[in-house]
């Protein structure tokens, strides 16, 4: 064992009789537990690493949000079609999960989001954005309300200053449980079969933002008719210890119906069909922008945000209110580029002229064609656009124009 | 709702002297004013305590420097009892070996200030004239309302009067200007000056109030701020029965204004509905309506304690969170059963302001000592004997001494409690040194540390500025960007204490601007 991987109290030698009537003292419990230097780990894993790395056939990885996740287990091809036909399961656990509690916890939520909570009722979700107060977005993420007085906010980035900052004259308590908090997603259209067969009872009777408590082979775990697939799909949320034989019982009784573990490229495709913006990608948290053109209000990234109208106040209300009837000036939007391969899209033209970005590509099988999350002059929305693309062959690169039309509506596949 | 059959029009909250202006000026105007006070008394740190019975001195401030002659002259508070028992107070360096320094306000009293000091004669009169010129150029915009932070337009018109106004006054105003703003005075006069005693007093002059020693960068701007002051109140004056015969005659221009002034009554909330101020609710459940709220004070508690969190943003709160004022100076006030003779003084300058700072190295040390929370060893001064020209302070030939101890730390190491006898002990030690024998004329005497003026006359941190006097603390950006103009995020309530623009010191003029802004804002309703 080396130093690093060496559980710090045990002593193999030392045997405890717990028969015995002279108690033994183990020596180790008095051992001071050498501090953990900050530079010990640098890789962070999360409570399913131990079962993703085991389905893993490519040994892709990649980081999301400082966590280890398989970029494909696989094949992208074929955890696609698992989505779409049957079912995926992923590991989702590196989203960052906040606990909110207390007297306050209501009053103290109405204020962070931009979106009225009054009428969220308890084991319910909804998507919430939260704005700076010059109308900037901060971040987005699911609401949940656990119970009359005890929320969960999950998001794709780290918010807790902020939250700790807003948190000032409420009786509310802010705890960032993303580290004992596991989640596992299951998607596609075959997922509530899957649940059926690990033993979830009634999940057909779930309303999509719904969730409830389920016992899954006598673990306590918490569904969600949740996620970012834009099909049917749940999210399991089950305490860090229990998450990797949940991920198994999932498996064993999913597999037969074509249940397979799939990677973070799916996640990306995923999202990006069925139009998620994601922070840190097709966005700038307004605290992350360094200048304040580089961030973006609601109005810029969703098509209807929900910024309530009926609140007197919340964080960038009284920005976001002078912002509400003006157009915006870009928008980000989903262009379809038709190109029989995956290329790599940059930048969007009309014309000659560069009026938008690309900020997320991928090539959706569903669709048969390369389509991007890109963020375009509202000006130029409405005419022609094209996509830059680079096309590879071998080693030798090729810079193409591909014509571009900005998907109206999110695809249903 | 009506209290007592009463609509009112606006109500402000906190009876100190800036709520009162605003007050008396909005009951002026017509509106149905009430002033809420938590204390038994109105005036804040502008009143009149007795030190034992017999012996009445001004409690906190002592001195009017720079209350503008207008807001006296519009609020008639001559005809309400106001008197003046000196003007121009005269301000005298204390020297230990008598060669004392009556810094000079005409051309005779000059002549003798060549004579004691040739070679900063003329020094003194060219940094004065330089000094007057910047405070000529200032004083006007401690008069007004700031222009908004968020409007480019205002802000344009803003600095290119402040440019135009500069060049009128000479070509080097805006270059002396520029060079002062980030000055230390101790820096500037050291370059300039012989005399250690003359730095000294300019220096504490420019100090004073301030945690800041007087190698602070930005303390030569605040020489020319307290000369703005004075200039709107033409003359450091006392009035006649002490700073509380200030605030009697404010309340009493409240009154005559058909404005209501309730003493121990405390607000504990300030009533939000759909966005807006609409109210407040006082100690015991009342609740008592108003389209226009005003908040005299601390702009922090205002916000978090009486409006709440949940009805300001997050933005608008962080801003508030530097703001906690943390006094550094104590008063003390002595009464006495004879005069104190101070040696080789004349004999009409014993109601003068007099300064004791020996040297910019004692201010320094001093500075120094409270900045890590213990005593000056020797502590430099402003002593006032305000019974010499106003006799009914005291019994006849008897008098009271009022003392502003200067660099003392808010925070002691080790707790007051321990310290206060100590610091009383230094201080009359000290006045010994200048006026032998002062401690046994001492019939009586109280101290006020700055957390015994927090908890005595309720002024945030025992500061009197209520937040440092520096640029980036002063106009819109004071006490916050999002409350600068006397204005809050939340409609239908302002901020009229010393937290806001121009800041602290007995001026009137944050409530004064802040009732602007509230007539401004609708007239009187």
């Amino acid at each position: 064992m080396t130093p690093d991987t060496a559980p710090p109290n045990e002593h193999p030698d030392i045997e405890i009789d717990l028969g015995s009537e002279q108690a033994t003292v183990d020596p180790a419990l008095f051992e001071e537990v050498p501090a953990e230097p900050p530079f010990a780990r640098t890789v962070h894993t999360t409570p399913l690493h131990i079962v993703t790395s085991a389905e893993s056939r490519t040994n892709r990885w990649t980081d999301w949000n400082g966590y280890t996740v398989p970029e494909v287990l696989t094949d992208l091809g074929d955890e696609y079609r698992a989505l779409r036909g049957a079912a995926a399961l992923a590991d989702h656990s590196p989203l960052v999960k906040y606990r909110i509690f207390g007297r306050d916890a209501l009053d103290y939520l109405q204020r962070l989001v931009t979106r009225d909570l009054a009428a969220l009722e308890v084991d319910t979700a909804v998507h919430v954005v939260f704005c700076e107060g010059r109308g900037l977005v901060l971040g987005d993420g699911l609401l949940f309300r656990l119970g009359e007085e005890e929320y969960r906010l999950v998001t794709e980035e780290t918010h807790l200053a902020w939250m700790m900052d807003s948190g000032e004259g409420f009786r509310v308590g802010i705890a960032d449980v993303s580290a004992t908090l596991a989640l596992l997603s299951l998607q596609g259209p075959l997922s509530a079969l899957c649940l059926h067969e690990a033993g979830v009872a009634n999940i057909d009777g779930l309303a999509p933002f719904a969730a409830r408590w389920a016992d899954i082979a006598r673990m306590p775990v918490y569904v969600s008719r949740t996620g970012a697939s834009g099909d049917l799909g749940y999210e399991l949320w089950a305490d860090a210890e229990d998450a990797p034989h949940l991920w198994r019982h999932l498996m064993e009784k999913g597999a037969p119906h074509g249940l397979r573990a799939t990677g973070f490229a799916l996640r990306e495709l995923a999202r990006l069909e069925a139009g998620f913006p994601r922070a840190g990608k097709d966005y700038l948290s307004a605290l992350a922008a360094v200048a304040s053109a580089g961030a973006s209000t609601p109005f810029e990234l969703w098509r209807n945000p929900l910024v309530a109208s009926g609140k007197a106040v919340f964080n960038g209300g009284r920005a976001l209110r002078s912002l509400a009837p003006v157009p915006p000036r870009r928008r980000l939007v989903v262009l379809v580029a038709d190109a029989l391969e995956p290329v790599s899209l940059s930048s969007v033209l009309s014309g000659t002229r560069q009026v938008g970005t690309v900020t997320t590509s991928g090539f959706s099988p569903a669709l048969g064609a390369n389509i991007a999350f890109a963020m375009v002059e509202d000006e130029a929305a409405d005419g022609e656009l094209a996509l830059t693309a680079t096309l590879r062959e071998g080693l030798g690169a090729r810079e193409v124009v591909l014509r571009a039309r900005i998907l109206p509506a999110p695809l249903k596949p | 709702m009506k209290w007592g059959g009463v609509q009112y029009d606006a109500i402000v909250i906190g009876g100190g002297h800036n709520g009162l202006v605003a007050a008396a000026r909005l009951a002026s105007d017509g509106a149905r004013v009430l002033l809420a006070e938590a204390g038994s008394c109105v005036g804040g740190a502008a009143v009149t305590s007795e030190i034992t019975p017999g012996y009445s001195v001004s409690a906190v401030a002592h001195l009017l420097e720079g209350f503008p002659h207008r807001i006296e002259r519009k609020l008639k508070l001559h005809k309400h009892g106001l008197r003046y028992a000196a003007r121009d107070v005269a301000t005298v360096a204390l020297d230990r070996d008598g060669h004392h320094i009556l810094l000079p306000r005409t051309r005779k009293e000059f002549a003798a200030f060549r004579e004691l000091l040739p070679k900063d004669a003329g020094t003194y009169r060219e940094y004065v004239a330089r000094r007057r010129v910047l405070a000529e150029f200032v004083a006007p915009l401690l008069g007004e309302r700031p222009p908004a932070l968020n409007d480019p337009d205002a802000l344009k018109r803003f600095l290119r009067r402040s440019v135009w106004r500069a060049a009128l006054k000479g070509a080097s105003t805006m270059q002396n200007l520029l060079r002062v703003l980030p000055e230390a005075i101790g820096d500037r006069l050291d370059a300039e000056f012989e005399s250690p005693l003359l730095k000294g007093a300019l220096a504490f002059d420019a100090t004073l109030g301030g945690a800041e020693g007087p190698y602070a960068p930005g303390t030569s701007f605040r020489a020319i701020l307290r000369e703005a002051m004075r200039m709107q109140g033409q003359g450091a004056k006392l009035p006649v029965g002490g700073m509380g015969a200030l605030s009697g005659a404010l309340a009493a221009s409240v009154a005559a204004g058909g404005g209501d002034v309730r003493v121990n009554t405390r607000v504990v909330r300030i009533l939000v509905e759909e966005g807006r101020a609409v109210g407040v609710e006082l100690s015991g459940g009342v609740e008592v309506r108003a389209a226009r709220i005003l908040s005299a004070i601390a702009p922090r508690t205002t916000m978090l304690d009486l409006v709440g969190a949940r009805h300001v943003e997050t933005d608008d709160l962080r801003e508030l969170r530097h703001l906690v004022p943390r006094g550094a100076a104590a008063k003390i006030n002595l009464a006495l059963d004879r005069l104190p003779q101070f040696a080789s003084l004349a004999p009409e300058l014993h109601g003068a302001r007099l300064l004791i700072a020996p040297s910019l190295a004692e201010l320094d040390e001093a500075a120094n000592a409270a900045r890590s929370g213990a005593l000056p060893f020797e502590p430099v001064m402003e002593v006032l004997l305000p019974s010499v020209t106003d006799p009914l302070l005291a019994p006849e030939g008897q008098h009271v001494m009022s003392i502003i101890v200067h660099h003392v730390p808010h925070a002691m190491a080790g707790g007051w409690d321990a310290h206060r006898e100590a610091l009383v002990q230094r201080v009359v030690r000290m006045l010994g040194s200048y006026a032998p024998g002062i401690e046994d004329m001492m019939i009586a005497g109280e101290i006020l540390t700055p957390p015994d003026i927090e908890k005595k006359y309720g002024l945030a941190g025992g500061d009197w500025h209520q937040g440092d006097l520096r640029l980036d603390r002063l106009f819109a950006f004071r006490p916050a960007p999002a409350y600068g103009r006397c204005e809050t995020p939340l409609p239908g309530l302002w901020l009229c204490g010393a937290g806001s623009h121009p800041g602290g010191g007995i001026t009137g003029l944050p409530g004064w601007l802040a009732a602007d802004a509230v007539l401004a804002d609708g007239g009187s309703a």
